[in-house]
This record gives structure tokens, sequence and C-alpha cells, in this order.
């Protein structure tokens, strides 16, 4: 389905926390090829590991062993064209909507005018327009992550990582999203990895779906998702894929689950 | 209220006049003072002194903490000295400031700056370490770099931690500056405590410590006060 070329690269990852009761490892063995223009996401129980898949990814930490590539290269810091949105988004509260949408602009040295124009652009396909002189304690959760994706796309970046942005949101403000982040990865053909522990969300947004072992995380199962788009996250044909991959992961989250009683 | 209960210990006449003016001395002396322009004078010459040397201090200051948070060998050098100096009276700089500087207004800056500087340096640095790292995580994924790191990120993220440094600063280098002032003479407000002190003006030096003490509120109102009703507003944080 995809034939472009290959973003990011992962062969045998590793990665160990030491701390004053051993080594512990995170990561093991973790073999990974993301394409141009896919949306990928990864799904694991949580704590499993897939906040630091991440962070290797864009190279926040580094891994233990193992080699990432982007592009065939070795990866450099975490520059803009791999931008991160952080679960928690880490808005600037200091600044206005638009001139947190501005911010990176304004790093790259661009013109106050056509930074003013391309923040308009990114706040209006979030549907923010209106609100772009509040401040970020003043909107909606919902709000907070639409300019978060806003910031992130008016940098134009080649890939965005997304950390369990929607976690916090109520079902409803994000199954909305959902629907808004689909025609923005259709409308700006961005590659996406996207992690999550919902099995739902995955299947509606990902073209693949990587289930995560856990503790350490290897790749346990790949599911390549066909649904045609855009998907409703209601809809039967959905539904009836989520149920193989809740199989897969049920017996991860007891694992878990077992660990933190020990 | 407080100047009515005045008035009527005034009357009681418990002390005599020269030592316990009545409000409407004071006033007139007030009157008097900003009539012969001898106060505005006074005010003009302390704030341009206090303003040099709190300005210079919040640079430096600035400057220094920056120093301490970002390298940890001056953080465990200067930075402790700092600490131990800031217990130290500012006042007390006063005789090595005359002897560097000679009777003249920088030795009387100096002393100001000394009152501010390692307050607002302590300031700067822990409210660099009050920083959520996420601020700092995504500046630099952003392509934030250096200056602009610190200048678009960790200046702006600090800013409320640090106001209540600046404000203590301040309250400090408007104190050693009374203090040079009164021991070292040479104009300004502190002077004129003096002056009015050596004519066994009472209502001088009452009317004096009245027109110090509306400064210190004056420019924490208006000048602290508006920085922080800003910061609220754009933070939305509770009053």
């Amino acid at each position: 389905m995809n034939n472009g070329s290959v973003y990011l690269k992962l062969e045998n990852v590793s990665k160990h926390f030491h701390s004053s009761n051993g080594c512990l490892p995170v990561l093991e063995d973790i073999n990974l090829e993301i394409k141009e223009n896919e949306f990928v996401c990864i799904i694991g129980p949580s704590g499993c590991g897939k906040t630091t898949l991440l962070n290797i990814t864009a190279n926040l930490e580094p891994a233990t062993s193992g080699t990432v590539l982007y592009k065939d290269k070795p990866l450099t810091f975490a520059g803009p064209d791999r931008l991160v949105i952080f679960q928690e988004l880490g808005l600037f509260p200091w600044l206005t909507v638009q001139k947190n949408v501005e911010f990176g602009l304004k790093i790259k040295k661009m013109q106050a005018r056509q930074r003013k124009k391309i923040a308009d652009q990114y706040l209006r396909m979030v549907n923010l327009i209106k609100f772009k002189d509040f401040f970020i304690h003043e909107l909606s959760g919902g709000m907070k992550q639409r300019v978060a994706l806003a910031r992130a796309l008016a940098m134009d970046p080649e890939m965005l990582l997304m950390d369990e942005p929607f976690a916090t949101l109520d079902a409803q403000t994000r199954d909305l999203l959902h629907q808004e982040l689909q025609k923005i990865w259709h409308d700006t053909k961005k590659t996406i990895l996207f992690v999550t522990h919902n099995v739902r969300e995955a299947v509606c947004l990902g073209d693949r779906v990587i289930v995560l072992s856990a503790q350490p995380a290897r790749i346990k199962t790949i599911f390549n998702i066909n649904l045609p788009r855009p998907r409703q996250i209601e809809s039967h044909g959905l539904m009836e894929l989520v149920r193989p991959i809740m199989e897969e992961l049920k017996p991860e989250i007891e694992k878990v689950t077992r660990i933190n009683h020990e | 209220m407080i100047i009515l209960l005045w008035q009527a210990l005034d009357n009681l006449r418990i002390w005599p006049e020269y030592l316990f003016p009545s409000p409407l001395k004071v006033l007139e002396s007030l009157v008097e003072g900003f009539g012969n322009r001898t106060f505005p004078i006074a005010i003009g010459i302390s704030l341009k002194r206090i303003l040099m040397g709190y300005g210079v201090s919040i640079l430096l200051g600035c400057f220094l903490g920056i120093l301490i948070n970002k390298f940890r060998i001056i953080n465990d050098t200067i930075g402790s000295l700092i600490l131990g100096l800031q217990t130290l009276p500012s006042i007390c700089w006063l005789p090595l400031s005359l002897l560097w500087f000679g009777l003249n207004e920088k030795a009387i800056i100096f002393v100001a700056i000394m009152g501010a500087i390692f307050s607002i340096t302590i300031a700067a640095d822990s409210s660099i370490k009050n920083i959520p790292p996420l601020y700092l995580k995504v500046g630099r994924n952003m392509g934030a770099r250096k200056f602009s790191l610190l200048f678009r990120v960790i200046m702006p993220a600090a800013l409320p931690y640090f106001i209540p440094g600046l404000k203590q600063g301040w309250s400090f280098a408007w104190r050693s500056l009374m203090a040079g002032e009164l021991l070292f003479v040479n104009l300004g407000l502190g002077y004129l405590l003096m002056v009015g002190r050596e004519l066994n003006d009472m209502s001088q030096v009452i009317a004096v410590m009245l027109v110090i003490a509306t400064i210190s509120i004056a420019i924490d109102k208006l000048f602290f006060g508006r920085i922080e009703a800003g910061i609220r507003k754009r933070w939305g944080l509770k009053a």
C-alpha cells in the first residue's frame, strides 16, 4: 500500500535503565521501519516503554544499544524535522495561542508577516482562529491539543511523534480530534508515529498497529489496518479489527499488573 | 484613623513637642520641603542612585545567576560564596566602597548594588531550577539552542518565580541606599533625615520618613504590581 522511502529505521534497539536495584531492561531488540507518509501506532500496556521508544526516535534520550537511522543517516539532535507532541503538550503559558504557534518560526528567524500567515493557516486548519489571542490557560483540553498540533505543523516537520496526546481528553473531544487528525494527516502528508494505550484509537488512526509486550518491551505483533478512510471509531469493520489486537494485548496488561503486585 | 489617633496622643501632651510632633506640624514640614524644593531634589537624587544601583544589580545578578545555574564548577565555588555574602548586611560594604571609590557617587551606588545583587543572583538561579523540564524539551525540539533557548524559553518561563527575588532585591537596595546616605553625607533622602536630626527638627525627620515609605510602596504597587498582574493574566494564576 505504501511505497514511499524509509524515514525511520530502528535496528536491534535496546534500552536499559540502571538504578540502585540493578539493571532494568525497558526495550529489547526493537526492529522497525517507518515509511514516508505512514501513520504508525504503537500500543502497549502502560509503563511498558512506549514513551521511551518515542524519546529515542526523537533523540531526546539515547538507546543503550542498536542503531536508529533517519533517512539512512544516524540520528542528529531532535531537530524541527521530527517534532514531538508530548503528552503534557508543553504549550508556553506566557504566549498567546498565535505566538505559541509562531514560536518555532521565530526561532528560525522568519519574518513577522510570514510567521503570521503560516500561523493563521494552521490555526484555521485546527479551527482555532477565533482564539488566536487567548492565553493557554483560557482554553479547554481539546483546544490545547489543537494548539500543540498547529504549533508542530507550522514548523512543517517531516515527521510527527505523538505521545498519547489524547489520553486525558473526554471521549467526545477525542473522537472529534481523531477525525481532525485523520483529515490533517491526509492533507499534509506527514509521517506520524503515534503512541497510545487505546486500541480503538490505534485502529482508527493507524496504517499499522504495533503491539509491544510488557517489561521488557519487544515488538509482539504488527497488524496492518486496511480499512478505508476516513474511519469512524464506532464502525463495525473497525470493531472487528480491535478484537484480535485486544487479545494480543490482554496477556501483556495482565503481566504488568502481576509484576506491579509483587 | 491612625492620623486621628496620632492627633489624640499629641493632644495628651505626654511627650514634648520637639520629640513628638503633631500630624499638622509634619504636614507643614512636608509642604515646606516640597515648596522650597529640598524634598523633590533629594527624591530625585536618591531615585537616580537607586535606579542605577538596582539596574546594575539586576543585570549582573541575572548574569551571575545564569552562570551559576549553567556551570557546576561556578556553582560550587562562587555559589556558596554568594550565599555567605548575602547574609552580610550591605551597609558593611560602605567602608570598603569608600576606600575603593572615595567620597563620591560611585561609592554610594556600589553599596546599593551590593544590597540587591546577591538576592537577585540567588533568585535567578533558583527560578531557573524551578522551570518544568518539559518547556526546555519542547524548546529544544522546536529548534531553540543556547541564546534563543535562554531568551525565548528559560527567561519567560522563570519570570513568575523570579519576581519575588526581584522585589526582595529592590527593598534591599533601597534600604542599603538609605543607610548609605545616612552615614555618608552627600544629598539624597537619607541625608535629609540626618539634617533633620542635626537641626532637632523632628517634624522634618518624620516627613522624610513618610516620603521614603511612600516611595517604597509606590514602586511596589505600581511597578511590581503591574508586572505581577500581567503574569497572573497570562499564566492564569490566582491573585
